[in-house]
């Protein structure tokens, strides 16, 4: 009981970093149309922003999450502007291509020996030490990411709900033309979704960095787990990218602790294939 | 006063109007007949901003509509009820409104105000406010549809096929509701295929044929032309 109790805390920390990689990525193709291949650079980039920001500002974990947030999220602005705008018109794959190529170039500028390098490097854990609840331990690392993960989805949720700006994204995503005919400036409500979706990917990977190497191909593993992930909860879908993290999330970690933890990535996969099997559209997608 | 000059509006290749002209004065209700593919929504996108014209002028008491910028006309007091009504079908009725209120989103005592307007004005609305638009029947979309474009406190309405898919006494309904919009002062241009209501309630009208006005006048002169009546009364 103890161990399975055990591997929930570890499926639940894990989710919750999914979900708040995936949430961007949804909201983004909720309000674009277009897949962004280059979120999980983006997610990346957080991670070594927050390594940056504690090693070489010698700030601390907290002002070193927000710096990375804010870094990513101006990022993401700008790669609107500079990428996606422009190509706008154009057919579907070419946005698809340039995003590639983004997720590319990020990987090889930090890559270069001259930025961070290729090796791998690790932070330290803000809280070190574990829990032990009643024989469950759990690290207090883990219990942060839940915790903060579920406020940051709070949040999410309490500024697409409530606030009218929020509105403007739900709006868009649900009628593009409609949301330009009341006056909702789409190129504004555009720019703001992807700096939202840098900002969730960097909150994200700064959370997961200390118990996690960062390294320049994280961004590519999560990358297609998060494709994965909206895929399966639907195309656009919020409730859908959130339950499709804490699915994956589920079936990797029990999957890996039953079976064999080589095979999790496996496990996880074929979960998804055999939803797609049975619902092509997804757990969450309108039927239209 | 709406005043349309020689507006007209190419596709590619394909020119979707050619030289229209065509006045709305305050307080009137001015109809447009056509056919499909006549260019009435064509004209209806370029004076909400949504299309670029490629000749002439539109403006609205003197501001150019022709930016293509919907904002800019909506914050100018032209709104737009599209065809196809165009609502946001997950959200509820309230922030459907709340959305067509968007210009206005400094002035949240303002937009109360007309809310509360709304609602008396479609008193169906309010037992619906909190479900999703896209729950309604067409019919009560279709209210939302003209309620949120009257969010934007506009002083012209354009409204575009309202009649599209309802059922008779619906369509009643609708043009009743426009009527009482065009009572408090809003002027209104409609298009409509639905030719025998529109006229019912419009001051005078438009016959648009091949992105060009082929005919206009008062609402008598229209409802007893030949050709107004062979082609889009049916009689």
């Amino acid at each position: 009981m103890t161990i399975v109790l055990q591997q929930l805390f570890n499926a639940l920390a894990l989710g919750g970093v999914y979900a708040l990689v995936a949430l961007g990525l949804t909201l983004v193709y909720g309000v674009m149309r277009v897949p962004n291949f280059a979120h999980g650079g983006l997610y990346m980039l957080g991670a070594y922003l927050t390594y940056a920001s504690l090693d070489r500002l010698g700030v601390g974990y907290v002002p070193a999450l927000i710096i990375a947030a804010l870094g990513v999220a101006l990022l993401a602005a700008l790669l609107e502007r500079l990428i996606f705008y422009p190509l706008r018109d154009a057919p579907h794959v070419h946005p698809m291509i340039a995003a590639i190529g983004v997720l590319f170039f990020l990987e090889a500028l930090i890559s270069h020996p001259s930025v961070f390098g290729p090796d791998f490097k690790q932070i330290a854990e803000p809280l070190p030490g574990i829990l032990n609840l009643g024989g469950v331990t759990l690290t207090w690392q883990r219990l942060l990411i839940i915790v903060a993960s579920l406020l940051v989805m709070w949040g999410l949720n309490f500024f697409l709900k409530r606030t009218l700006t929020g509105a403007t994204i739900e709006a868009m995503s649900q009628n593009r033309e409609g949301a330009r005919m009341v006056g909702i400036n789409t190129n504004r409500v555009g720019m703001l979704t992807f700096a939202i979706s840098g900002a969730l990917a960097a909150v994200a990977a700064a959370l997961v960095a200390p118990i996690n190497a960062v390294t320049p191909a994280m961004g590519e593993v999560m990358n297609l787990k998060v494709f994965a992930i909206i895929i399966l909860g639907g195309m656009g879908s919020v409730p859908g990218a959130i339950v499709g993290a804490f699915l994956l999330a589920f079936t990797e970690v029990f999957g890996g602790f039953y079976i064999s933890l080589d095979f999790a990535d496996l496990i996880g996969f074929t979960m998804l294939v055999i939803v797609l099997a049975i619902r092509p559209q997804g757990l969450f997608q309108r039927g239209t | 006063m709406l005043e349309v000059r020689d507006l007209s509006v190419k596709y590619g290749h394909f020119m979707a109007l050619r030289g229209v002209n065509l006045t709305v004065q305050p307080g009137e209700i001015v109809v447009l007949l056509g056919a499909n593919g006549a260019g009435k929504s064509t004209l209806f996108r370029t004076l909400s901003g949504l299309q670029r014209s490629s000749g002439g002028s539109a403006t609205w008491n003197g501001t150019a509509l022709t930016t293509g910028r919907p904002e800019f006309n909506v914050a100018h007091g032209v709104a737009q009820c599209p065809e196809g009504r165009l609502l946001f079908p997950d959200l509820s009725v309230e922030k459907n409104l709340r959305l067509g209120a968007f210009v206005h989103r400094r002035d949240a005592s303002g937009t109360a105000r007309e809310l509360e307007r709304i609602y008396e004005l479609f008193p169906a609305l309010v037992e619906k406010r909190g479900a999703p638009a896209g729950s309604l029947s067409g019919g009560q979309q279709q209210m939302v549809a003209i309620a949120r474009a009257l969010m934007a406190r506009p002083q012209l309405l354009l409204l575009d096929e309202p009649s599209l898919g309802l059922a008779p006494l619906v369509v009643e309904q609708v043009f009743q509701a426009v009527q009482r919009v065009n009572n408090d002062g809003v002027s209104v241009l409609l298009a409509e295929q639905n030719a025998f209501a529109a006229l019912g309630i419009a001051h005078r009208g438009y016959v648009l044929e091949g992105g060009q006005i082929t005919l206009d006048g008062p609402q008598q002169a229209l409802m007893t032309d030949d050709r107004v009546r062979s082609a889009y009364l049916g009689v």
